[in-house]
């Protein structure tokens, strides 16, 4: 009975340290969506990405997969973004993706927060520049291997 | 954006934040009660040592096996309760935190990630590998520097 209450004591304490990061995010989150596409005007030409593809790569990046799911989802399929485009968005998200929220709540158990952005955001470029320039895509299907 | 435009947005932020928080809460308590138990129990040596071949790769310790199959299948918020009562290193920590996010929730994001209309299985894949191999990667990094 101890091990449960000292168990719950302990979870509840982990889980309103996440809410106060939680909180804060989501309410940011809403203001974004309200800002809408002008928020970014860099370019990610070399990596293969168009301006219209980075309405669902920052939704992804900032946000996430899980939460960013429909402004995603919507944006690829109601744009001028290709096959081997929303390939490459994808894959970089898959790397490097909810980086406030992932690496927050991280940081919030013990680790360093720097570290785990730095890594991913090189990994991710790396690998997307790397499929950009490859050969996967000259095939007449695209998107696949 | 007008002024009066700001209360719904906040309103609905706040809403949302508490509706995220609810379902990590709903996750996160009994997850970590069963960890405790199984802590009790003993069965963490055992399963420490069944994995500990694989996850000396990564440079984690056996037992955060859990934490990393917690984040693979269900979501971060299962990895971080199982993780958190196993005391780990910083550094164990920051290897574990990289593994699940580059690769976590994967039932749930791989079924977000077709519906783009991409090759998803091609995407789960190489988020699992490339998630195992940054751990690898970090791991010997972190070795360099200290």
């Amino acid at each position: 009975m101890e091990t449960v209450l000292v168990a719950l004591k302990d979870s509840l304490i982990l889980s309103v340290k996440l809410f106060l990061i939680i909180l804060p995010l989501s309410i940011f989150h809403e203001f974004l969506k309200g800002r809408g596409s002008g928020l970014s005007k860099k370019h990610f030409a070399f990596l293969g990405i168009s301006r219209s593809g980075l309405v669902p790569l920052v939704t992804g990046i900032i946000i996430g997969l899980t939460y960013g799911a429909g402004v995603i989802i919507h944006s690829i399929r109601t744009s001028d973004i290709g096959k081997k485009e929303a390939f490459l968005i994808l894959l970089f998200l898959s790397i490097c993706h909810a980086m406030i929220e992932d690496t927050l709540i991280f940081v919030v158990i013990g680790a360093n927060g720097f570290i785990l952005i730095a890594f991913r955001f090189v990994l991710a470029i790396i690998l997307t520049y790397a499929i950009h320039r490859s050969r996967i895509f000259r095939t007449p299907e695209g998107g696949k291997e | 954006m007008k002024s009066d435009n700001y209360l719904p947005v906040l309103r609905k932020g706040f809403v949302n934040g508490i509706a995220v928080t609810f379902t990590m809460v709903k996750v996160i308590v009994p997850f970590y009660i069963v960890i405790e138990f199984i802590k009790k129990t003993g069965l963490i040596p055992v399963i420490s040592d069944f994995f500990k071949p694989f996850m000396q790769l990564i440079g984690l310790p056996g037992e955060a096996a859990l934490g990393l199959m917690a984040g693979y299948f269900i979501n971060l918020y299962a990895a971080i309760a199982v993780i958190t009562p196993l005391d780990l290193s910083a550094k164990d920590i920051t290897i574990a935190a990289l593994v699940l996010g580059i690769s976590h929730s994967l039932p749930l994001e791989t079924a977000v990630t077709k519906q783009t209309g991409v090759n998803a299985w091609v995407l789960m894949f190489a988020r699992v590998f490339f998630s195992l191999l940054s751990g690898v990667m970090l791991n010997i990094i972190w070795k360099l520097f200290s």
